[in-house]
């Protein structure tokens, strides 16, 4: 009973932080029809901002805010140097791309940080475990998971009730039309991938004390939040929802039970759905 | 066409008594990793720039195809050479085809992140499967069979120079087999698939079936390379299934040019050279590749290839 109820938890704070990843990735395909590989790296990049913001002395809540402001801003950059110029040729060129970003991320992180993993510091509050339902289970995880819904809660109020939010919704679905309205679709595209990235960086801070912070952790969670976002069809905000909280469940339980070959059956889930709803779990996916 | 052939012939020419002229084992072992790595990314540039299909791992058919040869000659006959090759081609076959079948039914995008997926597979099963393919510590002390024709012993391929030859004819015939196939009815159907997929289903072409025949000929030669590759170097670990090697062969087609046959042993001759080089002065190499991969498609996207393109348009002004 104990061990069910940790696995449950344990796989609801995955499929969290697989959500808010996922989520940051579709909203840059959905847009701009570019998939960033070079999102797991930003990933890594928000956890070790966030090393590297506490060591200075920040506090573990501050640095959840400034280190996916510093993914962003690397975003930023990112999308206009070198994403912008290649929007219009083929798809193949642009995963080359940001496949060749990916590894230079990656490197740069080996350069700036070394090899070894790190670890941050956590306020002492959330340091403890409490007991749930015949378990004793760490506070820091329950606090993702309250972090993890509060970043989806403003997510959506942003997509849903403010402007820009709608107007991206928009040029997700028909740009063209956007345009037509007198709309900027190079801010939408740089907003598009900022907000992507800053997903990817508030995903980082928070999975830093869960996970290790090493320089393939971003590999790692790049190809599952692949898995996670071809499951729940490409594009597609809600049937990342549901991917995610699938994926989580099944990693947690794959890795319980089996551990070393526990990714292997993440990858023939995603095989299996693809081969039979190659739209994805809701159909909304786009089959590209 | 009887220039390239003069051209093809004269190469080979020079790739053939180069070891007896080079009598350093290092630069005559260099080469023939070039080689074969050079059918590696020939193989991926059959997949991508014939059939426009992506695929990050494709270094996981030349790990399957190191394997599946390694572990024959460990357990199973230590000194047949031939027929250990042709295992390796087929076991790579038989494994590519599932995958094969699942990846193509998906779309440009979806294949890409389909390939990354299984090739981790590939990767993690090779890394943790102790038992059976010594995981981190991979295959070792692989035997050396013997190179014989019809029961006459030609040298061994533990020897640098026998096995250089080995690969090289290897070589040669897979790139004759291929030229011939991509240029007949079947390569025109992979361009046209290519190109532009949904019209190719109008004029009545089964897609997928295309896709996966020329996904099973990339894989395939793919295998061949493994093959050579343990043969060669005698070990194969996990390393060269991951996902870095795989991005080191996306980066030797895209060096070489993709479209061409004889581009990507262009590619895969530079890459090697500048791997060699690059890793004597820095270990910071991850950097380096992200960096020269991103200004490749940014400046460069038709490789070396495209660079002699660009001379000859410059020599008809």
């Amino acid at each position: 009973m104990n061990i069910a109820v940790d696995i449950v938890l344990n796989s609801l704070v995955l499929s969290g932080v697989f959500l808010i990843v996922a989520i940051g990735l579709n909203i840059i395909y959905g847009l701009s029809r570019v998939m960033n590989l070079a999102h797991g790296s930003l990933y890594a990049l928000g956890a070790y901002a966030s090393v590297t913001l506490m060591s200075f002395g920040a506090n573990f809540f501050v640095a959840l805010v400034i280190a996916p402001v510093a993914v962003a801003l690397i975003g930023l950059v990112m999308e206009r140097t070198v994403i912008a110029p290649m929007r219009k040729r083929s798809i193949v060129y642009t995963l080359i791309l940001t496949y060749g970003l990916m590894f230079l991320l990656d490197g740069l992180i080996r350069y700036i940080w070394g090899n070894e993993p790190r670890f941050v510091k956590l306020p002492l509050f959330l340091q403890d475990t409490v007991p749930i339902l015949g378990t004793q289970y760490p506070v820091y995880r329950l606090a993702t998971l309250v972090i993890i819904a509060a970043t989806m809660a403003g997510l959506m109020l942003f997509l849903e009730k403010t402007r820009t939010g709608i107007t991206l919704r928009a040029a997700s679905t028909i740009p063209e039309m956007v345009s037509c309205l007198g709309i900027n679709m190079k801010l939408v595209h740089i907003g598009a991938f900022v907000l992507g990235c800053a997903m990817a960086g508030i995903a980082g801070v928070v999975a830093g004390p869960l996970y290790s912070i090493d320089p393939v952790m971003g590999h790692e969670m790049l190809i599952s939040s692949f898995v996670v976002i071809v499951i729940g069809g490409l594009g597609s905000l809600r049937g990342a929802v549901f991917a995610a909280l699938l994926v989580g469940l099944v990693q947690t339980l794959a890795e319980f039970f089996i551990t070393d070959l526990a990714m292997v059956i993440v990858y023939m889930l995603m095989a299996v759905i693809l081969a039979f709803m190659p739209r994805g779990l809701l159909g909304e996916g786009r089959f590209e | 066409m009887r220039g390239k052939i003069l051209a093809l012939a004269i190469v080979v020419l020079c790739l053939a008594i180069f070891p007896f002229v080079v009598k350093n084992r290092f630069y005559v072992s260099l080469i023939n990793q070039m080689l074969i790595y050079g059918l590696l990314a020939m193989s991926l540039d059959v997949l991508l720039g014939y059939t426009g299909l992506l695929s990050f791992m494709h270094n996981a058919y030349l790990g399957a195809g190191a394997y599946l040869v390694g572990l024959f000659l460990l357990h199973v006959s230590p000194s047949s050479l031939w027929l250990t090759l042709l295992v390796g081609v087929l076991g790579t076959l038989i494994l590519a085809l599932p995958v094969g079948w699942v990846q193509v039914r998906t779309g440009g995008l979806a294949f890409a992140l389909l390939t990354l997926a299984f090739g981790m597979m590939f990767f993690t099963v090779a890394w943790k499967w102790y038992s059976v393919t010594g995981g981190d510590d991979g295959l070792m002390g692989v035997p050396h069979p013997d190179i014989s024709f019809f029961g006459m012993v030609a040298g061994n391929t533990g020897n640098p120079v026998a096995m250089y030859l080995l690969t090289l004819g290897v070589v040669l015939l897979c790139f004759l087999l291929t030229w011939r196939i991509v240029h007949s009815p079947f390569g025109a159907v992979l361009e046209a698939i290519r190109e532009n997929e949904a019209r190719a289903s109008f004029v009545g072409i089964n897609v997928r079936k295309y896709k996966l025949l020329g996904w099973l000929l990339a894989c395939g030669l793919a295998g061949m390379s493994g093959g050579l590759f343990i043969l060669w170097r005698g070990y194969i670990g996990p390393t060269t299934m991951s996902a870095f090697a795989g991005a080191g062969v996306l980066m030797m087609v895209l060096l070489g040019g993709m479209g061409s046959l004889w581009g990507p042993f262009v590619g895969a001759g530079i890459f090697i050279l500048m791997q060699d080089y690059i890793s004597t002065m820095t270990e910071h190499w991850e950097l380096f590749v992200g960096l020269v991969v991103i200004l490749l498609v940014l400046f460069l996207p038709r490789g070396f290839v495209g660079l002699g393109d660009y001379v000859m348009r410059f020599r008809k002004e």
